[in-house]
């Protein structure tokens, strides 16, 4: 048999020897064969820095050298989420081809006019692009697009397991479709992704008609080692249950003691904290008379500030740590870090593994995570969410879950309908105006709007072509054009982007403005939430002028902290309550993070949860252990909300009040139980998240909540757990279970 | 009426089941339409006896402007006018910067017609003659060609751009007179707009400046003056489906390109223009529409309102904007029997009874809009005669109940078929006849 290394062109060999390596690593091996010897997609999944990209590169660049196009055009395509990570590439791939004389060109926002006006004049070799730039080319050259991709022979795309099916994952799968179609043939697809639980589904991703032709190659082992500590900071005490001053600052501390002299990633949840945190951090530096290298970065910063922190960071001479907020996923375009700290429970194991992704990735360096859990002392009055200490169990639930290499999966049946408007404004402008039919069939037939029924595509167009909308417009043969707003839309460089940081919104009691909260979930008048440790009750919820109008909601004490965003999966909620009915102690946890784990454990079982998912705290009001991820814990919220009921939601977890004019609590849930149908959007909630959200009607935002927000189908199953254990624990009584200590 | 040559009948019949107008024989299926073309023709002679003239040829999607403005060129050529058409695209347009209206520029130089090259690609004959006509006059006048040349182009100098234009005309005849067929070449290559950059212009021909964006109307004026030098009469510019201005995406482009047409309009009509005329084709809303369309453009709303006195019986011609009316019944008959004529010669098997039939079918399935938009039900009865010719046992009438004609459908989905492999798959109706 031929040997990888024989199957490669002779300037890629010499490559390979100039770099001094022994042999091929085994994917790369692999990944040598399955290219040379076949046409089929295919995923490489390997931990960083494990040789994933030459694996991909090597054979397509000696396919290219072996047998050069014909015709023009760019010969392999790269698709890659960050600005950062397409610099790195492209010096890495430059050096390979250097002997080649295949020329690599890097394309986003930062690369300069000449490196582009010489790529598009002469389109060839490799084209390093991300997902926006490469938007970007449909909508300003659409029609370029055939002469610059005539040649292409793959497309690579990296960091696959970080889109999957974000939005931005569903805008680069319909990109690629329209890649095809411009140039009228399937592209084979090569993803590289970090190893995930159950990689099917990146297959899907990758190539959703043929998922099971896409061949799977897995580096085992020779993951890049992880350093994890989560530690745990208690708040306040009996005679000072004034703040939370003395932990924070000894979390400041402890981050400026470690974090100094490197370039790192701090996630400190709300703006209000991150600020808060910068300008500690800051007073340590002067007072230790250090240059300053701690600098905040959130959505509401300015532009210019945003781009120097960012061009610190890249500038390895200077060392520099970024503060930001947890709701800045995509926003911040940082490649290459040191450690990743966060304050604070992460929301999704998916971004936990995204952020420690952005560590470690220079070989022998490895992943450092710093997880700091600021809990509150416990005292009589305590919430059961500070009792249970929900942040922290999340936290090492999403770790465990982290560590185990799950992720959540995507909702198949989610409908993306801001993503929709946005890639029908696309089509539009790379076309100079399509008709309906043709829209539907690229998006919704070959493309990755599957989901969208006929009428409800039509539905979409109808509500984007309405007068006061605008964005698109038709002329007398049916042809959709962009309307006066589409068009000063599609010009503006900040469409290109079809994800935006989460902007929060403004909180005003009695008009007066309390401050800002990121806000992900659905969200309705009649709900409480948790802001500044106090309670408030939601009363009207202005979407697009992102404001809530509050006021303080009399009832009980409030938890310390709560509020947080995110859409929590059924799994980790699950693995939240597994963690309060086992005796798992971490490792990865410092002692007074045990120690909390441990008081919690004891919270839990004496609360009672442990043998009944409904508890009564007082004559009007009941804690649900719902035991179900944010989908179905909302949906359940929205539910009792529209019989009357003032709902909180927690992590698993509703706190329910009750009040004369409501039938009681355990009545309403059996009739949920029994089928009963429950109007969800009685009280009208926020239902606008996603960028284009804003264009489309109540009804379609509604279906695109029900797809992915959302579970009706959950809602009966939900209600009869807590009914049924409810009765038999009548039976029994409640029993506590001792804990150990 | 002339006699129909095999070549003239073979091009018409193919072109017409294809959906596209006949370069040849049009005078054979020519109906109705008949002040139009009047009109038209007195501006040919206007062009010719020095004027110039701007009409806006309008109708919807197959009511026949391209056949129209096919036919207006044929009358231009026999005139002795030299026609440079072309059609707008996304990427051939008035005014641009990323080289499109050089591209439309090198598009209408390419196929430069002439009456003895009807197929364009005239451009090299062109100049081919005005050197000759120059030596001819040197040699009666016994002086230097070159200097001849000179002289004949020195107003030019006062032209936009005239003094490159006149430079690389003498590099031409230089190349000529030296045997370098490389030079001559270039030169062409420049006056055809294909030299993308000045560097590669200089390094050719050492002229500094190339046809580019910003200058192709006043090339398109130089080329008129230049023809005219060249013994012909004078230049008819025919631009189709300017209903690409009208879908560009961005409204300052838009604007752009409507201020060019603007500046032709103003020197059209104000007489400054010489030896020169334009024939735009566009559909109603290209011209009516006020938010995207001509009419979006304040100045070019005063200048293209249509005659208030103008009535559904009266009609004006003498203005910019002809609308092409509905053909009759009668002219649809006359033109079926046209047609039949040119497919099977003066002895058909299909009787006049067949003819009603076919019209009474077609509009049945399609109603108004077959008089609107004769294209689709030309490419049917072409379809049908075919199928009678080769098939001889078959009876007319069996064939004409399964005649399909739908109503035009501008965009079509063969490349995303291609694309996916997809078999043409049953259409939507939601969505073909989607109205938002």
């Amino acid at each position: 048999m031929v040997s990888a290394f024989d199957k490669l062109a002779h300037p890629v060999q010499k490559w390979v020897r100039s770099r001094g390596w022994r042999e091929l690593r085994k994917i790369q091996a692999d990944a040598i064969h399955a290219i040379v010897d076949s046409d089929d997609d295919l995923i490489i999944s390997a931990s960083t820095a494990a040789g994933k990209t030459e694996a991909a590169f090597l054979p397509l660049i000696s396919q290219v050298l072996v047998d050069p196009a014909q015709t023009g055009g760019f010969d392999l395509l790269y698709v890659g989420p960050l600005k950062a990570l397409i610099t790195d590439q492209a010096m890495r791939l430059e050096d390979i081809c250097h002997n080649a004389e295949i020329p690599v060109y890097p394309w986003h926002g930062d690369v300069s006019a000449s490196v582009k006006s010489r790529a598009l004049k002469a389109p060839k070799g490799i084209l390093l692009i991300t997902p926006e730039s490469l938007e970007a080319m449909f909508i300003r050259r659409g029609l370029e697009v055939p002469r610059l991709f005539g040649a292409i022979r793959a497309v690579v795309i990296d960091e696959l397991h970080s889109v999957l099916d974000s939005e931005r994952g569903v805008q680069m799968r319909s990109l690629l479709t329209r890649l095809e179609i411009a140039v009228k043939r399937p592209i084979r697809r090569v993803g590289l992704s970090a190893t995930l639980g159950d990689m099917k589904l990146a297959s899907a991703y990758l190539r959703p008609d043929k998922a099971e032709s896409v061949t799977l190659m897995e580096a085992k082992g020779g993951e890049s080692e992880l350093l994890l500590q989560v530690r745990g900071y208690v708040a306040g005490n009996e005679d000072d249950d004034d703040d939370t001053l003395a932990a924070e600052a000894s979390v400041a501390a402890h981050l400026f003691k470690h974090l100094r002299g490197s370039d790192n990633l701090v996630f400190a949840g709300a703006r209000q904290s991150v600020e808060k945190y910068a300008d500690s951090l800051r007073e340590l530096c002067e007072r230790a008379h250090l240059p300053q290298e701690f600098y905040p970065h959130h959505a509401s910063l300015s532009r210019e500030h945003r781009d120097f922190v960012e061009d610190r960071l890249k500038d390895a001479n200077l060392p520099t740590t970024a503060i930001c907020t947890s709701t800045l996923e995509l926003g911040i375009d940082i490649g290459d870090v040191t450690c990743v700290a966060q304050v604070g429970a992460p929301f999704s194991v998916a971004s936990l593994r995204q952020r420690l992704g952005r560590s470690g990735r220079r070989e022998g360096q490895p992943a450092v995570l710093r997880q700091y859990a600021v809990e509150l002392r416990h005292d009589s009055a305590s919430n059961f969410v500070d009792r249970l200490r929900l942040g922290l169990v999340r936290t090492i639930a999403m770790i465990e879950l982290l560590l185990e290499g799950w992720c959540e999966p995507p909702r198949p049946d989610a409908l993306h309908l801001s993503t929709l408007v946005h890639q029908v404004l696309s089509v539009i402008a790379e076309r100079g105006g399509a008709k309906a039919d043709r829209l539907h069939r690229v998006l919704c037939q070959e493309g990755p709007f599957r989901q969208v029924s006929v009428e409800m595509f039509l539905g979409v167009l109808r509500s984007l072509g309405k007068p006061e909308t605008g964005l698109i417009e038709q002329s007398s043969d049916g042809l959709l054009l962009l309307g006066p707003k589409g068009e000063k839309l599609a010009e503006h460089h900040r469409f290109y982007a079809v994800f935006q940081t989460p902007e929060e919104f403004r909180l005003i009691a009695d008009g007066k403005e309390l401050g800002t909260l990121p806000i992900t979930n659905i969200l309705t008048p009649g709900m409480l939430l948790i802001f500044s440790g106090r309670r408030w009750l939601v009363q009207e919820i202005h979407a697009l002028e992102r404001v809530i109008i509050v006021q303080p909601a009399k009832t009980g004490v409030p938890p310390r902290f709560g509020g947080d965003p995110g859409a929590i999966h059924d799994r980790v909620i699950e693995r939240m309550f597994d963690l309060f009915e086992s005796e798992l102690e971490p490792a990865y946890m410092d002692p007074t993070a045990l120690d909390m784990l441990k008081e919690a454990r004891k919270n839990y079982a004496w609360m009672g949860f442990s043998s009944s998912p409904v508890i009564e705290t007082s004559e009007d009001s009941h804690i649900l252990a719902t035991r179900r991820g944010t989908a179905k814990n909302c949906t359940l919220a929205l539910a009792l909300g529209a019989k009357g009921f003032k709902v909180e939601q927690h992590d698993g977890f509703l706190s329910v009040w009750t009040h004369e004019s409501c039938d009681g609590l355990m009545q309403v849930l059996r009739c949920v139980a029994g089928g009963e149908d429950m109007d969800l959007f009685a009280h009208s909630p926020n239902l606008v998240f996603e960028k284009f959200h804003e264009h489309l009607t109540p009804e379609l935002l509604q279906q695109d909540a029900h797809s992915c927000r959302l579970d009706v189908s959950s809602l009966q199953s939900t209600a009869s757990m807590l009914v049924g254990t409810n009765l038999e624990e009548t039976d029994a009584g409640p029993t506590i279970e001792p804990s150990k200590k | 009426m002339s006699r129909l040559k095999p070549r003239e009948r073979d091009a018409i019949v193919q072109a017409l089941r294809a959906g596209v107008v006949p370069k040849l024989g049009l005078r054979h299926i020519q109906v109705g339409r008949v002040r139009e073309i009047e009109e038209l023709v007195k501006d040919m002679d206007r062009i010719s006896g020095g004027g110039s003239a701007i009409r806006f040829i309008v109708g919807e999607y197959g009511s026949g402007k391209t056949f129209f403005m096919n036919l207006i060129r044929l009358v231009a050529l026999e005139k002795g006018l030299v026609v440079m058409f072309a059609d707008l695209a996304p990427d051939r347009r008035l005014h641009a910067s990323g080289g499109q209206a050089r591209g439309l520029y090198a598009e209408m130089a390419r196929n430069l017609s002439t009456r003895t090259k009807p197929d364009g690609g005239a451009l090299a004959s062109v100049v081919e003659r005005f050197v000759s006509t120059a030596h001819r006059e040197s040699e009666e006048r016994d002086l230097p060609t070159d200097n001849v040349i000179r002289e004949k182009l020195a107003y030019f100098e006062e032209l936009t751009g005239g003094f490159q234009f006149s430079e690389v005309v003498r590099r031409y005849w230089e190349g000529h007179e030296t045997g370098d067929g490389e030079l001559k070449a270039s030169a062409l290559r420049w006056l055809r707009g294909e030299f993308a950059t000045r560097t590669d212009a200089r390094k050719a021909l050492g002229v500094r400046t190339i046809i580019d964006d910003a200058s192709v109307y006043d090339h398109l004026k130089l080329m008129s003056a230049f023809v005219c030098e060249a013994g012909y009469k004078g230049l008819l510019v025919g631009m189709d489906e300017m209903v690409n201005l009208y879908k560009l995406t961005s409204a300052q482009a838009r604007n752009s390109n409507y201020e060019q047409l603007l500046r032709i309009l103003n020197d059209v009509l104000q007489g400054s223009a010489q030896n020169l005329g334009f024939l735009m084709g566009g559909t109603p809303e290209f011209l009516t529409n006020t938010r995207r369309g001509l009419y979006s453009y304040e100045a070019l709303q005063s200048r293209l309102a249509e005659n208030t006195f103008v009535r559904d019986d009266l009609v004006d011609m003498s203005g910019p904007v002809i609308r092409l009316a509905s053909l009759t019944p009668e002219d649809l008959y006359v033109l079926l029997e046209n047609l039949r004529r040119v497919v099977h010669g003066e002895e058909s098997p299909l009787p006049d009874d067949a003819l009603k039939a076919f019209m009474h079918h077609c509009s049945q399935r399609i109603g108004e809009a077959y008089f609107r938009t004769p294209r689709n039900t030309v490419t049917a009865f072409v379809n049908l005669l075919a199928v009678l010719d080769q098939n001889p046992g078959v009876e007319w009438s069996d064939l004409i109940e399964q005649v399909e004609v739908s109503e035009d459908q501008g965009d079509d989905l063969s490349d995303v078929d291609e694309a996916t492999g997809a078999q043409p798959s049953e259409r939507d109706d939601d969505l073909v006849s989607f109205q938002l």
